[in-house]
């Protein structure tokens, strides 16, 4: 064991362990570091130092996260797999007497678009496909919720961020082909200093071939192969990173932080993988794949094997690298992207080495980008690397990548605001054709096409509603199969702002609303928790009630979390953290394409109903930020939305439903005129409603607008159902929207205030 | 039998899967031939390079990828009559071969499709595309009908097709601008064209006409649960019209 380059900790005070690891550049705390050293039982190398900086960091061990995550429900008939693996997995349906999944990930790249976000954002598509793709799935899909601060000043930071990570999610997803099918994108001041970019990515899989994040059973003595990218200084620090508060005054270690994205060589790796899995499939082969994230070559590779029941016994000298001279522990833990590591069985591996190498010709793809097999998985539950000859890493695997808990302190609090809001909106709203044009060209609600027309949504040729159609994004993934996949995402942080448990509440409904407006029955869901500093006792209490929320509403709809992520830290060195976010995603499926349900009017002539009240609170909704209203939420029934849910499906399974839009930002009349303006017919469709009051015309929460052309057989269903329906007026052949006060719109003047705002931005 | 159709896959390609799926919907014999594979071409009797970012669309889209070892064997089996169809990045890279409008010399362009304008950047939209020369001026539109009028999906972010007045000029009278951009009525605005396209073109063929360049992407809107105003009563996994000009193109191979 080489002890040159050791941490001196034993006999040092805490006030000298926390210089050391300043000098060091570890996140890891003074009691940390004595817990390694003591069970050690000898001082840390630096690569050690760097190895339990980064597995023991909030991003990889979700030591302050994961006992509250325990809450959420994982199991239920349509989970193949559950949380714990690189991704879960939920049961799409049988063609031709085979089971297909829907893989699906979830992840955060927050800080490093806020540093650098067209990298930052791109790098965040990079890391959530190879999530997929380690499944042993073809990657079918990505969506992006976004979050991003005042957008007015054009010289801004937070401009060029939104604009910048946009074009950073647009080159790499689209490079690598895979389409873009949903997304969000809300703005907010204390989104300035803390943007937030999730990504979600969907795959494809036989069940019988899904392959697992772990060693297989019989793996000792098996090779780790790592393939990718030359090994490089980016991103080295990376876990750490991302599990601290940004400091400005640290911008060039932040940047250094930051990966660099190579979609140009994904996109051959992704090929390349799919050729090794077919050949491994021929082979009859069970093998171990995965990811590398946060903690580069060690956590992956010490991961994999741990979770497996094994060690592993790596020679850092056998990576290949991109320039000579890297410190090992930046070999070790640096985050280089567009690298995945394998666990092979002898008789396999040059075959796979050859197609990564020589059929897919990564070294000419790349600088020195390979394949190549860098150690072995060992019975005996040790973490080894080796380095220039000698021992540099010798620990015992399960004590570095086990469990450790933080607990911190975190209290239950109401939310302070009650009043609902109605009457305030009542006294202020005056003119409601004003309103409602001002609600269309409101920041949350305007046209979002300036920016996912920059992502290619069609590419695979499997797409049946993009964004430019839909809501909710829906695929017919498998050739010649009628089965069919729906994604939604929500999370608003207008919501957040009051009340982080029904925040998370409404975005469960919301984005489960949105899959089951196109007709999609909801399977599974995934969250992303961004939140401030756990350590702030105002900010961890949020984060804590908002999975207690995540949990309440889960067990209400009866749907499990497979898949999902925390992000804490998402604070400025003032202190401000971005509002209560829980994201939230929807996979839905559809048992038969034919049932898929666009939200453009239809015909005129048809009747239009609300399904739901949405209840008399403003709070939160799009016309209290407009007209400066302090109000609660809604409160939120999940037995109803269940019930609400099952009845829309019903009625679209009896062919009852011509279109239909869940109810979410600027509520019932801005969904009117987004499905007016998705019409085949556009202009000439409109509407005429018969609805007055102004809450109910710009609530928001949970209930879905459609139009029907059999208004008794649709009130007949409600009633066996249950369901509350209530008529909000009948389509048109002029190209109007008129109001129950008799005030007249021109589709087109509308379609202008709501299709504006974001083209100076976006282009 | 019939000739063997190769669809091209170079490093960056990211649309063959698709592409292959509708060619051998139209019962073509057809294969995914990757860079590594180049010497296999000379088999094939037709090329099919199909869209994507073949090497990273450095310098220019398609102007690396025009010199792959793999167009060796696309320009001389141009030379000698093979079809070859280049959708959206492989219309950049036919074009930068120099295969069409094929005025000039090999790999040696008159014309590029480039930058988008007047925003230049990826842009994706749904569009449709008219035939704009006679039929049979090109083998690969052969089957279509005079003036057939196509749903497809521009997703690109160099479309514009830029050339000299000069060069145009030799497009628009030597009959190579084989699509026009144009509304769903048929109607050919410049307003229907997404990305400032010269002439508003959406693609080019050459001087024998057996080889179609075409930016839009037809094979996106394959199967009525690929078009956008599905109407009712339609099956959703039967063919829908962007899959007319693979059927021309079946055709044609089969002819060969």
């Amino acid at each position: 064991m080489r002890t040159l380059g050791s941490l001196p900790i034993a006999g040092c005070s805490d006030g000298e362990i926390r210089r050391l690891a300043q000098q060091h550049g570890l996140a890891l705390r003074a009691d940390e570091l004595r817990t390694i050293a003591d069970t050690l039982g000898r001082d840390p190398t630096v690569v050690e130092a760097h190895a339990f900086d980064a597995q023991w960091s909030e991003h990889c061990s979700y030591k302050s996260s994961r006992h509250h995550l325990k809450k959420l429900p994982t199991t239920g008939e349509s989970v193949i797999i559950g949380p714990g693996e690189d991704s879960g997995v939920v049961a799409l349906g049988e063609h031709n007497g085979e089971r297909y999944g829907i893989v699906v990930a979830h992840e955060s790249h927050n800080h490093p678009s806020q540093v650098v976000p067209f990298e930052g954002a791109a790098t965040g598509i990079g890391g959530i496909v190879r999530d997929v793709l380690c499944m042993g799935a073809e990657i079918i899909a990505v969506a992006d919720p976004l979050r991003f601060g005042r957008i007015d000043d054009t010289g801004s930071h937070q401009r060029y961020v939104a604009q910048s990570a946009v074009d950073g999610i647009s080159a790499y997803g689209n490079a690598i082909g895979v389409p873009n099918i949903a997304g969000d994108l809300y703005f907010d001041e204390r989104f300035d200093d803390n943007c937030l970019v999730n990504v979600v990515s969907l795959g494809l899989v036989k069940e019988p071939e899904i392959i697992h994040s772990h060693a297989p059973h019989d793996a000792a003595g098996w090779s780790i192969v790592l393939v990718g990218k030359a090994t490089d200084p980016s991103g080295f620090g990376g876990a750490s990173f991302s599990s601290v508060t940004l400091d400005a005054a640290d911008e060039a270690a932040n940047k250094g932080a930051v990966q660099v994205p190579d979609p140009f060589l994904k996109n051959v790796i992704i090929r390349a993988s799919y050729r090794v899995f077919a050949y491994l499939r021929e082979r009859g082969c069970t093998v171990g794949f995965k990811d590398l994230g946060a903690g580069g070559i060690m956590g992956c590779s010490a991961e994999i094997c741990s979770a497996g029941g094994f060690g592993a016994d790596i020679d850092l000298d056998r990576v290949n690298v991109a320039i000579p001279g890297l410190r090992p522990e930046v070999i070790a833990v640096g985050e280089t992207q567009e690298r995945l590591i394998w666990v092979l069985p002898p008789g396999v591996v040059d075959d796979v080495l050859r197609i990564y190498n020589d059929e897919f010709t990564l070294p000419l793809i790349a600088h020195n980008a390979r394949a190549v097999v860098i150690g072995t998985v060992t019975e005996a539950k040790r973490y080894v690397l080796h380095h220039g000859g000698e021992r540099v890493m010798d620990v015992d695997i399960d004590f570095l990548t086990g469990s450790i808990r933080d607990e911190l302190p975190f209290v239950h609090k109401a939310s302070t605001v009650t009043e609902s809001g109605a009457q305030a909106l009542g006294e202020r709203a005056g003119d409601l054709m004003n309103v409602f044009v001002d609600v269309l060209s409101h920041r949350d609600v305007c046209s979002r096409e300036p920016l996912y027309q920059r992502y290619d949504s069609v590419v695979r040729g499997r797409t049946v509603m993009p964004r430019s159609q839909g809501v909710a994004g829906v695929l017919a993934p498998i050739d010649d199969s009628v089965l069919a996949v729906a994604l939604a995402v929500a999370g608003n942080p207008r919501y957040g702002k009051i009340d982080a448990h029904h925040a998370a509440r409404h975005a469960v409904s919301f984005a489960c609303a949105q899959v089951v407006a196109a007709g999609a029955a909801p399977v599974g869901l995934t969250d992303c928790l961004n939140f401030g500093n756990p350590r702030n006792t105002d900010h961890y209490s949020e984060f804590v009630a908002a999975v207690e929320g995540l949990a309440h509403a889960a067990h209400g709809l009866h749907l499990p979390f497979v898949s999902g992520n925390v992000s804490l830290y998402n604070e400025s060195s003032s202190g401000t953290a971005v509002p209560a976010s829980a994201i939230v995603s929807c996979i839905g499926t559809m048992r038969n394409v034919e049932g898929v349900i666009t939200p453009g009017l239809k015909r005129a002539g048809s009747e239009l109903f609300r399904i739901g009240t949405g209840g008399s609170h403003v709070g939160g909704t799009v016309v209290a930020d407009l007209f400066g209203i302090d109000a609660a939420l809604a409160p939120i029934d999940e037995g109803r939305e269940r019930n609400d849910n099952a009845f829309l499906l019903a009625a679209i399974d009896r062919g009852l439903v011509r279109a239909a839009r869940a109810l979410g930002d600027g509520g019932l009349l801005a969904a009117l005129a987004q499905m007016a303006f998705a019409s085949p017919h556009f202009p000439n469709v409109g509407a005429v409603v018969t609805l007055a009051s102004p809450v109910a015309l710009f609530n928001e929460y949970g209930g879905y607008l459609v139009e029907t052309d059999d208004a008794r057989r649709l009130r007949d269903l409600a009633a066996e159902f249950e369901a509350g329906i209530t008529s909000v007026g009948r389509t048109t052949p002029s190209p109007t929207i008129v109001l129950a006060d008799g005030t007249e719109a021109s589709l087109d003047h509308l379609y202008r205030s709501w299709r504006a705002p974001l083209v100076e931005v976006y282009g | 039998m019939n000739a063997r159709v190769a669809v091209l896959v170079f490093p960056g390609t990211n649309s063959e899967d698709e592409t292959l799926r509708l060619l051998r919907a139209f019962d073509l014999d057809a294969d995914l031939v990757h860079w590594s594979r180049a010497h296999t071409l000379p088999a094939y009797g037709a090329y099919v390079l199909p869209g994507g970012f073949a090497y990273e669309d450095r310098i220019r889209a398609g102007a690396i990828a025009a010199h792959d070892p793999m167009m060796d064997h696309v320009i001389a089996g141009a030379r000698s009559g093979k079809l070859v169809l280049g959708i959206c990045n492989g219309a950049q890279i036919v074009l930068e071969a120099g295969l069409v409008p094929g005025t000039g010399a090999e790999r040696t362009p008159t014309a590029a499709f480039t930058k988008n304008a007047p925003i230049p950047k990826f842009i994706c939209k749904h569009v449709y595309v008219k035939l704009a020369i006679a039929p049979d001026r090109c083998a690969i539109t052969a089957a279509l009908p005079e003036g057939a009028l196509i749903p497809a999906w521009a997703a690109h972010g160099e479309g514009r097709l830029a050339a000299t007045d000069e060069h145009l000029d030799e497009i628009a009278r030597g009959g190579h601008m084989a699509f026009v951009y144009a509304h769903e009525d048929g109607s050919t605005a410049p307003s229907a064209t997404p990305n400032g396209s010269a002439l508003g073109c959406a693609a080019l063929t050459n001087i024998e006409g057996n080889v179609l360049a075409i930016m839009p992407h037809v094979e996106r809107d394959a199967w009525n649960f690929n078009h956008p105003d599905r109407r009712a009563g339609t099956a959703m996994l039967a063919p829908s019209g962007g899959s007319l000009l693979f059927k021309s193109f079946a055709q044609a191979v089969r002819r060969l």
